[in-house]
């Protein structure tokens, strides 16, 4: 299992960010050949960030590339560019027809094959940046073995839903609520829309202890300001790693000596307890405790 | 004269502008920037090779760097050239 | 030819020079005898003014002469009129062949470049920048530069290498009788910290000011017991020029991330605790490093003792805040350094004697815990060069970098390892300016790396496990793997600049460029 907290974008014709992006240590990368690319420059980025991914120094960075919307007539060169060039998945933009996850799937697997990848190993990241994606959300994530997480559009979305976006974030309330449960239908992850204003902290680790509560994996980035903040949101107490340690310790010690339940101080542990413990773990960077 | 370019003149990066050169002149490679006083020969090399592989000849490359890795050159190199070819003079 | 302790070759003489005393290693060299002293004189009752009408007239009344020492201090900064006011002067008088020995130049002195080929100044004693450094490295001066940190300087002016002729000394504030002080007027600068020696030892002291007030003046920085002549002039120095407004905390992510990896090695050091002391200095990631080590020190309850140096705004915060007790200013950087020196008692000024000399009773580096300094170029012996550019150009002054480096208990060198394309990692630096025995840690994007001497901090890092850790080698590797092979600096044999070791040893030298072709 993979930490998604922060997946940072890079914008696709930027060097300094492309090649310095992984040392901020985000959990994953999304360089980005859509909207942070003009359309005059969609050519020069898609050569530089093909060779910047064979290049291919990120750390332990999860890889990824935002192509340009299926709607468009650059995905398909965006694709040839840099499945083969070594990525962990792209971000497709504007999904909303699962019939589309289809005609993806297929497409890579013919590059994959082409390139010698293993097939269905480029994985996707579906964004759904309108009503009737979100709508569609839990068909989309089904659609294909390859969609790994939905993600949420922010200021697309927002248009779409014929509102704005405040910095309470009222408009996006239920979207996400809809967007966790649909993910978790799935059984992939759920990442949240980047938090647009760069300088305001306070109102960002507010914003992320909020997406944290309602069930969110992770969260798109744009600023490497905000990896620290976010990283600290999600990264649990050492009250609570000190519990699941206990807790999973106990799980491990009754499935050795074949019990069924336990008890933890005094509290009866099922498995959906163990399963949240286990995630803490993971979630703390520990996660050779849960697999030992 | 047919021209195309490439890059920015951002840190780290760097300005490839391709133009025609006289029949049988070869290549000819300009450099610009503070790299140029310890990485001219690499430079040089990476531009060439780019060159070379896109079997480009009697050009005359121009390179306005402002600390761009050779992996940069070379794609911005590529941008350029390819852009030279499909007319584009952007 | 000669070679140091680092191995660097050195002629044993150099023409415009002298003999050359090659670097020793770092606490070594020794000083006998007395100090050295300016030449007495009698005041009597009789002589109740100072002031003379002009600078001419001051300079007549120094005595100056062609071929005699002048010096300077550098508390003005990139505001400063005096500098090109006096050698203007003495240009007009025909006095030629000075030495020049400021404490610093800054790019406002590129105005004396037609002094320096017409010959009124033929030695500089001081750092070189902008457009006068690339003058020297490529070969425009008769004689070299010599560069001394600012401990190095007055120890050579206290033990005799070098004996001021006339001191002019700026001075934001003064009264008819020669007190002199940085504060309380249009041009304040606040501390007057370099500018102490040079009153003390030179021949003849010359005070200019654009501030004229009754005997005696408060807050006096330097008395009248060293000041022969004062000059009013209408202007010392453009105020924008001496002090910066207030000071921000950079939001460059990748200054961030490294000012964050050095907090972190800073916490995780034996030196975080109560009594902590530091210098940091005003550039971007000090500054920062210093923001994050203030929530460490909130965090986790630790109390400082003082901070040294340069002082900001931001280090007048944490002394009102609680989180050092003492401010130790050698040179107050913005308004808000300017105004606390002025009325905060703990907010203490020192000369760059008591900052950094070695060769005196004792200099305050020596109680200093932590310093972050920053360099053009490191080596695998973690040797520093702060003074020359990748292109070999000589352009910076050596500061307090040798200083702070040989007192603090650790010294941490934090620097992107790519400045473009040029990186601050190479196999050997092209010139020394701080040897490597003095540098403790050196903090890029890519993580920390420990001078394996101190293999106690190493098992400290290891055991805080919260930075990246990587070896000197696996850093130099990164930094060749991803610039690709350099090519030398092409120079000629002619040394131009001079680099002393604070204890008057030579480190290195640095040779005039070759011609482009």
């Amino acid at each position: 299992m993979r930490l998604r907290r922060t997946m940072l974008y890079l914008p696709g014709n930027n060097p300094n960010m492309l090649l310095r992006g992984h040392l901020f240590n985000p959990d994953g990368l999304v360089l980005d050949l859509e909207d942070a690319v003009a359309m005059r420059e969609k050519d020069a980025a898609r050569i530089l960030v093909r060779d910047v991914l064979r290049q291919g120094n990120f750390g332990t960075c999860e890889v990824t590339v935002r192509i340009n919307g299926m709607d468009t007539s650059y995905w398909k060169e965006d694709l040839e560019a840099v499945v083969p060039a070594g990525i962990h998945g792209i971000r497709v933009p504007k999904v909303e027809d699962p019939k589309d996850m289809v005609l993806l799937d297929e497409t890579l697997s013919e590059i994959e094959t082409r390139a010698g990848i293993p097939l269905g190993k480029t994985l996707v990241f579906c964004l759904l940046e309108t009503a009737k994606g979100i709508w569609r959300a839990y068909e989309i994530a089904t659609a294909s073995k390859r969609v790994t997480a939905i993600i949420p559009g922010g200021e697309d979305l927002t248009a779409d839903l014929r509102t704005n976006r405040s910095a309470e974030g009222t408009e996006l309330e239920g979207v996400r609520k809809m967007l966790v449960l649909a993910a978790r239908a799935a059984g992939v992850d759920a990442l949240d829309t980047v938090f647009p204003r760069i300088t305001d902290d306070e109102g960002l680790r507010k914003e992320v202890g909020f997406i944290k509560q309602l069930g969110f994996d992770g969260k798109s980035v744009i600023h490497p300001n905000q990896i620290p903040i976010i990283h600290d949101v999600f990264t649990p107490t050492e009250k609570e790693i000190e519990k699941a340690k206990r807790i999973v310790a106990a799980a491990k010690e009754a499935a050795e000596r074949g019990l069924g339940a336990v008890s933890v101080d005094g509290r009866m542990v099922d498995r959906p307890v163990v399963k949240r413990a286990e995630f803490t773990l993971i979630r703390a960077g520990l996660s050779e405790e849960v697999l030992s | 004269m047919k021209t195309a370019s490439a890059g920015t003149v951002e840190s780290m990066d760097c300005l490839v502008t391709v133009s025609e050169g006289a029949p049988g002149s070869g290549l000819s490679i300009q450099l610009s920037g503070a790299a140029t006083a310890r990485f001219a020969p690499t430079m040089r090399k990476a531009v060439q090779e780019v060159a070379t592989a896109m079997g480009a000849s009697d050009l005359s490359i121009s390179i306005q760097d402002n600390g761009a890795l050779d992996l940069i050159l070379k794609a911005r190199t590529e941008a350029a050239l390819a852009r030279y070819r499909g007319g584009d003079t952007a | 030819m000669i070679r140091n302790a680092l191995g660097r070759e050195l002629p044993e003489s150099i023409p415009g020079y002298g003999v050359v005393k090659p670097f020793l290693g770092h606490d070594k060299r020794v000083p006998e005898g007395n100090r050295d002293g300016g030449r007495i004189k009698a005041t009597f009752g009789n002589q109740t003014d100072k002031v003379l009408p002009d600078i001419k007239a001051a300079i007549a009344a120094s005595g100056l002469k062609s071929g005699m020492t002048v010096s300077f201090h550098h508390h003005l900064r990139n505001g400063d009129y005096v500098v090109n006011m006096v050698i203007d002067a003495c240009a007009e008088m025909g006095i030629r062949d000075l030495t020049l020995f400021p404490t610093a130049l800054f790019g406002v002195h590129k105005k004396l470049i037609p002094h320096i080929k017409s010959g009124v100044i033929r030695r500089i004693m001081g750092s070189v920048n902008g457009p006068i450094g690339q003058l020297v490295s490529e070969g425009g001066m008769e004689e070299p530069v010599v560069l001394r940190s600012h401990g190095g300087r007055p120890r050579a002016v206290t033990c005799g290498d070098v004996h001021i002729d006339v001191a002019f000394l700026a001075a934001p504030r003064a009264d008819r009788y020669g007190n002199l002080s940085g504060v309380g007027s249009k041009s304040a600068c606040g501390s007057l910290g370099y500018a102490f020696t040079d009153a003390m030892y030179a021949d003849c002291v010359v005070a200019v000011t654009d501030c004229l007030q009754p005997y005696p003046i408060g807050n006096v920085s330097i008395s009248q017991l060293y000041v022969d002549f004062v000059v009013a002039v209408e202007s010392i120095g453009d105020p924008a020029g001496i002090v910066s407004g207030t000071t921000q905390i950079t939001r460059d992510p990748l200054r961030l991330l490294i000012s964050r990896y050095a907090a972190q090695l800073i916490e995780a050091s034996p030196y975080f605790k109560n009594g902590i002391s530091f210098q940091t200095g005003a550039g971007g990631i000090p500054l920062a490093v210093t923001a994050f080590m203030k929530e460490a020190m909130k965090r986790r309850e630790v109390k400082g003792s003082f901070g040294l140096g340069g002082i900001t705004g931001y280090f007048v915060d944490l002394l009102k805040e609680g989180y050092v007790e003492r401010l130790l200013d050698v040179q107050s950087f913005d308004l808000e350094a300017v105004r606390s020196i002025a009325s905060n008692p703990d907010h203490v000024e020192i000369s760059a004697d008591w900052y950094a000399n070695p060769w005196n009773k004792g200099c305050a580096v020596n109680m200093l815990d932590v310093v972050i300094l920053g360099a053009t170029e490191l080596d695998k012996d973690f040797n520093a060069n702060v003074n020359t550019e990748a292109d070999g150009a000589l352009l910076h002054g050596i500061g307090g970098h040798q200083d702070t480096a040989a007192g603090a208990k650790l010294t941490i060198i934090s620097q992107p390892l790519l400045r473009g394309r040029i990186p601050c990692v190479v196999d050997s630096v092209y010139s020394v300016t701080t040897p490597g025995e003095v540098v403790d840690a050196v903090v890029t994007e890519y993580g920390v790396t420990i001078n394996p001497r101190r293999q106690d901090l190493i098992d400290a890092a290891k055991e805080a496990g919260n930075f990246p850790l990587l070896s000197m080698e696996e850093l130099l590797a990164k930094a060749k793997d991803l610039v690709g092979p350099m090519e030398p600096v092409q120079t000629e044999e002619r040394i131009v600049g001079v680099i002393e070791w604070r204890d008057g040893t030579v480190i290195d030298v640095v040779r005039q460029l070759k011609a482009k072709a």
